[in-house]
């Protein structure tokens, strides 16, 4: 539940931050003071993980390794850190951050992106095919094909870390998605109705089952809404894949960075 | 496919439902209780063949629920219902689907639009969606064709179909015909070349293009001194209508470029201001129809065309009729654009009428001028983009119409992308100016009743087969009026103008009727 919550501050986060730094590196610029750097993983712990994971592996917000979005310089990701990302869950933090401690953020902000992410020890193309071969496109698309139960992964590399797609691999129910918490609605007659919430008001309940079908429900017509809060639609490929396996999927899931 | 609103199957839509859209009736459909583009039918009528609401029980209709969309954007959108999903959309891009009976979102899709996206002439708004088999598609703000899953608003494909920049855009519902989605585009004040694109429905492969403004030698250009046709206008910003049996689209076309300064075109500036029938397959003009030809006072033909069987003269009729921004009404022979009757339905004050072959005999001196030009209709014309509604039951066309004069200046004028392109402004006479919802019989043109509006109307009407008419204001009321004689039996003030268009719906086997105001969707039921 509190991955929910986090969800809910962050959410579109998960689109920005991505930019083009290591095109942008002509000139080297010196590295910066270690203090610096300290300072501003302090800082980024404590304000940014909470939507950036550790170490800006990504978590809801983008995954800040390699190419930034929205920011190709020291300047520019000041710039978005004071005045937030328009359009984007990405928030300002003008009032929350001193002028040097936003210095300081965007100084290590700026390490990370420099950093090529962190090396898998998969294959993106054995990675590609195990995609195709697993049928993971039955629940979900990858640039407009793949079928629309799960989260749509076509920027999933730019949106989360290596550390965070393994785990949504191998134990799916650990961290579900924003908007996927499954629910069970037991009606006072005809049989139950399990699935993804998802709209629910006071007195209404949209639940999408595993076929893909919205229920409309009242709840007066209803016995109980139970919340799964550990479940998930999504089968662990744990016992399914071989660790190698594993690996080269998540290189792939990697490598999705947006529509080309 | 009857539907209840709670089935498990209310989001699938088979393969022959598609087909059904393509080769029924499409009022047929609509009897279903659906409301399956933008305009209801490929006629474009905006006729409700439901029946539950009638003149008798109206003054127990009661809002049901309201949808407020993400974001600031008003809602100018006419809903879409398939297969017991409401799709909706706000501005400046966003689709919504809903639940029919709860209101309650099932997904809905943003597109970023950027503070710097470009809106020269028109607000930033998106007009609905359209829908084929498991595809919702819609056109944005910046210049895109999305193609999204109806069932979650994931995006299947997009495509660019004009560049902003240069002042492309699009707000207009898409039309799906066959296999195929119609789109057309806005920035006639930015001078751009006008077209109206088809593409693959399932893929986004483009399918045809058809320029509104020829390029040298072919027809038309003769209309064209110079490079004028560069620059040409033509836009084709709302959403046209299709005849399955002569596979026909009919679409309206906008003003010239510059609007208001003509110098540099001299001709008659073909297909501009004017209906275009355009083969399905080819994207090939057929026929076409010219109702203000080299205009300057920026007099769009981009209505609705409606498209109508009836007898005149002891003769059936199959014909294409529209309430033009000029101040006229026209009514051509949909098959071969012959022109079959046009009359005076506003107030105008540019031509003494028009002759047997509809062109207008102009008043010399009525064009822009430095000091100023006083003409009637305004540069917003005697109606706009607000639907008509077409009974026939009655046999009437339900007119939204704007009674206002401006005063018309012209400019030199020069062209620079991404800026406007008109040549001149207009100084409106705004306390004088009323509207109102007009009936008019269409066999001959003439007012058969007036519904007066305290200012000029930017709502579309829809009537009914429950004998009803209903239509909104610019001061937030929501009001249905009896179809036979204009009178009002219902009203209820949504606090916000409404700029759209009325649909109406079954839920179950409940008929609703829906309307957006201001930033919100409206739906209501008998109570």
């Amino acid at each position: 539940m509190r991955r929910t919550l986090l969800i809910v501050t962050c959410l579109a986060a998960l689109s920005t931050l991505t930019a083009t730094l290591a095109v942008a590196q002509t000139k080297p610029a010196a590295p910066a003071p270690v203090s610096e750097m300290t300072a501003g993983r302090r800082i980024f712990d404590a304000q940014c993980a909470w939507c950036h994971g550790n170490g800006g592996d990504g978590g809801t917000g983008p995954n800040l390794h390699g190419r930034l979005r929205h920011a190709t310089s020291l300047n520019s990701i000041v710039d978005i850190i004071v005045n937030g990302i328009p359009g984007t869950d990405m928030p300002s933090f003008r009032l929350g951050l001193t002028e040097r401690s936003t210095r300081q953020a965007a100084t290590y902000v700026l390490s990370l992106s420099r950093a090529a992410s962190r090396p898998g020890a998969g294959n993106a193309e054995r990675g590609a095919a195990l995609y195709q071969s697993s049928g993971c496109g039955s629940c979900h698309v990858v640039e407009g094909r793949g079928g629309i139960l799960g989260p749509e992964l076509t920027a999933i590399g730019s949106r989360r870390g290596s550390v965070y797609l393994r785990e949504s691999v191998v134990t799916p129910a650990a961290s579900h998605p924003p908007g996927y918490l499954v629910v069970r609605a037991v009606p006072n007659s005809g049989p139950e109705v399990r699935g993804i919430r998802v709209n629910e008001d006071v007195f209404s309940i949209l639940i999408r089952d595993a076929g893909g079908n919205v229920h409309a429900l009242q709840k007066s017509d209803l016995a109980r809404v139970d919340r799964e809060l550990e479940a998930t639609l999504m089968p662990s490929y744990e016992s399914r894949l071989a660790p190698a396996q594993l690996d080269d999927l998540v290189a792939y899931l990697a490598t999705l960075r947006g529509a080309k | 496919m009857k539907n209840d609103g709670r089935s498990a199957r209310a989001l699938a839509l088979p393969r022959a439902f598609a087909i059904l859209v393509v080769l029924m009736s499409a009022s047929l459909l609509a009897q279903n209780g659906q409301w399956l583009m933008y305009s209801g039918t490929y006629s474009s009528h905006r006729f409700s063949p439901l029946k539950q609401i009638t003149t008798d029980n109206v003054s127990k209709l009661r809002p049901a629920w309201v949808y407020q969309p993400p974001g600031t954007g008003s809602v100018e959108s006419t809903p879409v219902v398939a297969n017991g999903i409401m799709y909706v959309t706000s501005g400046p891009t966003m689709v919504a689907a809903l639940d029919l009976k709860s209101g309650k979102s099932i997904w809905e899709w943003t597109r970023p639009i950027a503070p710097s996206v470009l809106n020269l002439g028109f607000p930033r708004v998106n007009r609905g969606v359209a829908i084929l088999d498991n595809m919702v598609y819609v056109g944005t703000l910046d210049g895109y064709l999305f193609a999204l899953d109806a069932k979650a608003g994931i995006e299947r494909w997009s495509v660019h179909v004009g560049e902003n920049p240069t002042g492309h855009s699009i707000t207009a519902a898409p039309l799906v015909v066959g296999d195929k989605v119609i789109v057309g585009i806005s920035g006639g004040e930015a001078g751009i070349r006008g077209f109206l694109d088809a593409y693959d429905a399932k893929t986004g492969k483009p399918a045809w293009r058809f320029y509104t403004i020829p390029s040298p030698g072919e027809p038309g250009s003769d209309g064209w001194p110079g490079d004028s046709w560069v620059h040409g206008g033509g836009a084709t910003w709302l959403t046209g209508s299709y005849d399955p049996e002569l596979k026909l689209l009919y679409w309206g076309t906008g003003n010239p470029g510059p609007d208001w300064n003509g110098d540099s075109r001299k001709g008659d500036n073909l297909y501009t201001s004017s209906l275009v029938a355009i083969d399905i397959d080819t994207g090939q003009p057929r026929w076409h129809f010219q109702f203000t030809p080299h205009d300057v006072h920026d007099w769009d033909a981009n209505q609705i065309p409606v498209l109508v069987d009836t007898q005149i003269g002891g003769r059936a009729r199959q014909l294409v009729v529209t309430a033009n921004r000029n101040g006229f009404y026209y009514a051509l022979d949909r098959k071969t654009g012959e022109y079959v009757l046009g009359t005076q339905y506003a107030k105008q004050t540019w031509a003494k009428g028009l002759d047997e072959h509809g062109r207008p005999i102009e008043i010399p001196g009525m064009e822009p001028s430095e000091k100023g030009t006083l003409v009637y209709p305004s540069l917003q014309g005697s109606t706009n983009w607000a639907s008509p509604s077409y009974s026939p039951v009655t046999d009437m066309l339900y007119v939204p119409v704007r009674e206002m004069g401006s005063v018309y200046y012209k400019t030199g004028v020069e062209y620079k992308p991404g800026t406007y392109y008109t040549g001149g402004s207009e100084k409106r006479l705004d306390e004088e100016s009323w509207g109102a919802v007009r009936a008019l019989d269409v066999k001959t043109g003439k007012q058969a009743w007036d519904f007066k509006l305290p200012t000029p109307t930017w709502a579309g009407v829809m009537a009914t087969a429950g004998g009803l008419v209903f239509s909104g204001s610019n001061e937030g009321n929501f009001y249905a009026l009896d179809a036979t004689s204009g009178k009002p039996l219902w009203q209820f003030q949504t606090g916000g103008a409404i700029r759209s268009g009325p649909m109406s719906f079954l839920a179950g086997d409940k008929q609703y009727v829906a309307v957006a105001g201001g930033h919100a969707l409206f739906v209501f039921a008998l109570e």
